[in-house]
């Protein structure tokens, strides 16, 4: 028997929030053309757009199955590195590494996370903060002299499509940007699937989840692997806008500035986390002046939200089923319908 | 041989210091079941205060060094102690009843506004200790070891003494005991719970804070983020002895420290800090409760 | 704030209209405002606003103001792209900076994309000018001429057992490399040669590991935070062998880290420190710095960064344009023997800068630098 399309998320003001939303960033591009320094906060969207994927990516694991990450930052360094190998040494076009960015990253959360999934909550934080830790040192001792050491490594080409090379703002803005809708798109789907319902579940109350035949162990280590997966291929996007990658970009801080993105717009909520990256980075962007204080901005906001709104900035809204939404059992009289 | 040796003892000041932190961490979760991810800032809100208070204290002249430290370690301890009990007012009881997330994340915004609420206060200028201790090397059986070692690990050594004391032989120690083994029966007990949740909180940092105005004692330079490498070491130190349990925490935190510096020695320097995180995760996936504690963790 | 400002300026830009040619010339500056290496930064800032504002006293470029815009890269290679970006979208016709040949190196390609000239003021690194870069100069010497200098002062000091520590960036390591190579082509073969970790504390595991092999003499490549840390603990061990660093070690910070007594005898190389600049212009402009500062500049790196404002703005005024080709043209060709505050400036094809800089320098019992004969 087959469950309808869940009615809820208020799909209907969600799908216009999204027209409305794609909107005014595609018509970002041609503002930015107008202004003197609009080329440079088409670049401040386009670290947006970077960092709304990380959210997305991190919400598999964090928001929807309900596993403490905060060692994300690696999976961000696997798939940049991956890229920047991959393109220097061997002249692989940037945008053909993203699939063997995501197969790497992906591989590498399922070794690294298959030891400790089991492990709870406050545990396995900070494993994954001891385990981005690892990543990071291996990489500044270029471990397997593929990695450049602490200068990391300089001169990844820019990403190009069908020969023309994307190497201005409003290129890559494109570029982005489309990978962000596409990716909003499937995680939809995603959750609306068989696989995100179980791990919603898995999230809410393990023993049951278990008790009802999800493979709680089987399915954990997919969501690290799916949420590895497309932060290995943000990672190859980011080592084609930046063209030098270096350890430094992937510390406990830049996994700390994930987690609290998704924290704050909402853990399991899509629109929640790009809402979440796009007020981190403009937090960023705003307290400038502050320099090395601007996540103190950050800080109280966690501490605050926790205390009067811990569901985040636009928390995610779980199905809700009616009667009317079951089919009636078989041989009964067709069930009158009350207005929807 | 020699080159044991002497990391035998660089490893026991390092890990004296890891101790006194480790000590704050299982002390909190024993009580409250909650890992304390402020508490390394408590450390170097501890260092930054001494550096401070150091630099006034010499400047004024007035008081003669042997005294003065005395009364640095006790107004550093004084006041981080106080931060603490901030701290647990307002990030840790309004979420004491809600889902362990929400806990975790309030502790990690502590711990991100108190880092950077150092760093807007002591801005970018060096920041380092004034030379009070000698700076030379005593030598004992053939071996130099600077002087400034020797001072962290006897002042660490004496306030841990204290505390097992404290701990082990009174009656708030005991108190503090139940209440970590279990507090719903600690209240039938008549004890007060939440005034051993303060005081865990007071003494816990107070021993962070004294830890921090060791560092800068001993390294004459401090920074910002010492508070996140610290802390997780001292972390894995109150894991690797046992979590919730105070002897465990003293002595994971000298073993660490010996591991940490013979790994240096002999394996490889830059991979220093790496042996510590994989002793941590090694612990958690192989014998979760430590050498001296009981189990923790779930099985799935 | 920024946002404030920048809908203010648009406005007024937009009123403004046909009022171009009260557009400034936009010099960019990158450096390591903030971070382990901020008191460079902020000399690098210092030296820069005070030689635009005395170059707008006298009438700016070409009739236009000059306007210093400056970045901050945080000292690390990450920071450094995203502020070479920033930059390249203000408008700037050419940049100084940065220090640190690891965070230059980062910033290079970006401004080589984007046709801008870059004139690097503390970065010593060979390979940097090495790529064929046509727009990347640098008014500070470099690592190969370093290393020649440190081989020499390590054999003038007769010791047959050294050992070179460096910190595995790409300036230290280049550096450790250079002077590794150079001393085993004359037979003498280093007895350790290993790197030790930047930003950590503690040292002594690298110290007792040093003590171990008995050397006579230790040469450590690094920055000044280390290096300061380093002789601290040395003296705390009771250890007393000399200890010589490269030019990244000069900083007078160094003194206030080690403590005066572990820093005393110890030497470093270095092109010459602000004080021993010994032209009437470059004391001139010490004496002019003093006065709006309150105090003499202590770093040399910062004065490179005003030879190297100096130098582009004399190339501008000379080719009449701020085109990157006919800027990179004249400082190669056109400029010759240029009297910077820090020695006669002249560029070879590749942008390094011609002449012999670096001298020796020893600290003395009251931390000052020494210049060695």
């Amino acid at each position: 028997m087959s469950l309808p399309a869940a009615p809820g998320q208020g799909s209907r003001h969600l799908a216009v929030a999204y027209a409305v939303a794609a909107a005014l960033l595609a018509s970002a591009p041609f503002v930015a053309g107008w202004f003197a320094e609009g080329r440079y906060w088409l670049d401040v969207l386009n670290n947006v757009g970077l960092y709304a994927l990380l959210a997305l990516s991190l919400n598999v694991i964090l928001g929807d199955a309900g596993l403490f990450h905060m060692g994300h930052a690696a999976f961000y360094a696997v798939g940049a590195y991956t890229a920047a190998i991959l393109n220097t040494q061997h002249q692989v076009p940037v945008l053909w590494t993203l699939p063997v960015c995501a197969a790497v990253a992906a591989l590498f959360a399922l070794a690294v996370a298959r030891p400790v999934v089991h492990l709870r909550g406050d545990y396995l934080l900070i494993v994954t903060i001891g385990m981005g830790e690892i990543v990071r040192i291996a990489l500044v001792n270029d471990v397997f002299g593929l990695t450049g050491g602490a200068n990391g490594i300089t001169g990844i080409d820019r990403p190009s499509i069908l020969g023309r090379r994307i190497a201005r703002p409003q290129e890559l803005f494109w570029l982005i940007w489309g990978f962000v809708a596409l990716t909003v798109f499937l995680f939809h789907r995603l959750a609306r699937s068989r696989f995100g319902r179980a791990l919603n579940y898995l999230r809410e109350d393990e023993v049951a989840a278990e008790g009802s035949g999800v493979p709680t162990a089987r399915y954990r280590l997919m969501a690290f692997a799916l949420g590895a997966a497309w932060a290995g291929m943000a990672g190859a996007l980011f080592a084609g806008k930046a063209r030098t990658i270096s350890p430094e970009s992937f510390n406990v801080g830049e996994s700390v500035k994930i987690f609290a993105m998704v924290i704050l717009g909402g853990a399991g909520s899509i629109p929640g986390v790009i809402a979440g990256a796009a007020l981190l980075v403009g937090i960023e962007e705003g307290f400038r002046g502050f320099a090395n204080a601007r996540m103190l901005v950050v800080g109280i906001a966690m501490v605050a939200m926790m205390a009067f709104r811990p569901q985040g900035l636009f928390p995610v809204h779980l199905p809700r089923f009616r009667p009317a939404d079951l089919p009636p059992p078989p041989g009964a009289p067709p069930r009158e319908e009350p207005g929807r | 041989m020699r080159l044991f040796l002497e990391q035998c003892t660089n490893g026991l000041a390092v890990g004296s210091i890891y101790a006194l932190i480790a000590l704050g961490y299982t002390m909190v979760y024993g009580v409250l079941k909650l890992i304390n991810f402020a508490h390394g800032d408590l450390f170097t809100f501890g260092a930054y205060l001494g550096m401070t208070l150091l630099a006034s204290m010499l400047a004024s002249e007035r008081v003669e060094v042997g005294l003065g430290l005395v009364l640095l370690v006790v107004m550093v301890m004084g006041l981080v102690a106080v931060l603490g009990v901030v701290l647990e007012r307002v990030a840790y009881r309004p979420v004491r009843s809600a889902p362990r997330l929400n806990a975790v994340v309030s502790a990690l915004g502590a711990s991100i506004f108190l880092q950077n609420a150092l760093m807007l206060a002591y801005g970018g200028s060096p920041q380092r200790y004034e030379e009070v201790l000698p700076q030379t090397a005593l030598s004992v059986f053939g071996l130099q070891i600077p002087v400034v070692r020797i001072a962290v690990v006897v002042a660490a050594v004496a306030m841990m003494a204290v505390l097992y004391f404290f701990v082990q032989r009174t009656r708030v120690g005991a108190a503090i005991r139940a209440t970590a083994i279990d507090p719903d029966a600690a209240r039938l007990m008549g004890i007060d719970v939440n005034r051993i949740v303060m005081l865990v909180f007071v003494v816990g940092p107070a021993l962070g804070g004294a830890a921090g105005l060791l560092v800068g004692l001993l390294y004459g330079s401090i920074s910002f983020t010492m508070g996140w490498s610290y802390g997780m070491k001292a972390f894995t130190a109150a894991i690797l002895g046992g979590i919730g349990n105070i002897p465990g925490a003293m002595l994971g935190g000298l073993l660490l420290g010996l591991v940490e510096a013979l790994g240096a020695a002999y394996l490889s320097m830059a991979w220093r800090d790496a042996i510590a995180y994989g002793v941590l995760i090694l612990i958690l996936i192989v014998r979760p409760s430590g050498l001296l504690g009981e189990r923790v963790a779930d099985k799935v | 704030m920024k946002n404030l400002v920048g809908v203010l300026s648009l406005a007024l830009g937009l009123a403004a209209g046909p009022a171009r040619a009260a557009d400034p010339i936009k010099i960019g500056m990158i450096a390591p405002l903030t971070g382990a290496w901020a008191s460079e930064g902020q000399e690098m800032k210092r030296n820069g606003e005070l030689l635009a504002a005395e170059l707008n006293a006298k009438g700016g470029l070409l009739g236009k103001n000059v306007e210093l815009v400056v970045e901050d890269d945080g000292g690390d290679p990450r920071t450094a792209s995203l502020a070479a970006q920033r930059l390249t979208s203000r408008g700037v016709v050419a940049v100084i900076g940065t220090y640190g040949s690891a965070v230059t190196e980062a910033t290079q390609t970006i401004f080589d994309e984007e046709g801008i000239l870059q004139i690097a003021n503390g970065s010593t690194a060979v390979r940097l000018t090495e790529k064929g870069l046509p727009y990347f100069f640098r008014t500070c010497p470099r690592d190969d001429e370093q290393g020649r200098v440190a081989a020499a002062v390590i054999q003038k000091s007769g010791a047959k057992r050294v050992a070179l520590v460096h910190d595995s960036s790409a300036y230290s390591k280049g550096l450790a490399d250079e002077i590794n190579g150079i001393l085993k082509s004359k037979g003498v073969t280093p007895v350790f040669f290993e790197a030790l970790t930047p930003k950590e504390q503690d040292y002594s595991a690298i110290l007792s590991k040093l003590r171990a092999v008995s050397p006579e003499i230790v040469f450590f490549t690094g920055y000044y935070p280390e290096a300061g840390l380093l002789l601290k603990q040395k003296r705390q061990m009771g250890w007393n062998v000399p200890f010589v660093g490269g030019d990244a070690i000069n900083n007078p910070d160094l003194v206030k880290l080690a403590g005066k007594e572990a820093a005393q005898g110890f030497r470093f190389l270095s092109p010459p420190v602000p004080k021993d600049l010994d032209t009437p212009e470059a004391r001139a402009y010490v004496a002019a710095y003093q006065k709006k500062y309150g105090e003499e500049p202590k770093s040399i790196y910062g004065v490179l960064a005003g030879d190297g404002f100096r130098v582009i703005a004399r190339a501008i005024e000379a080719t009449k344009s701020t085109d990157a080709k006919k800027l990179r043209e004249y400082l190669v060709g056109g400029l010759k023997d240029f009297p910077g505050y820090t020695g006669r400036i002249a560029f070879n094809a590749k942008g390094d800068r011609v002449g012999e800089l670096y001298r020796v320098y020893m600290v003395d019992a009251a931390g000052r630098f020494v210049l060695q004969p």
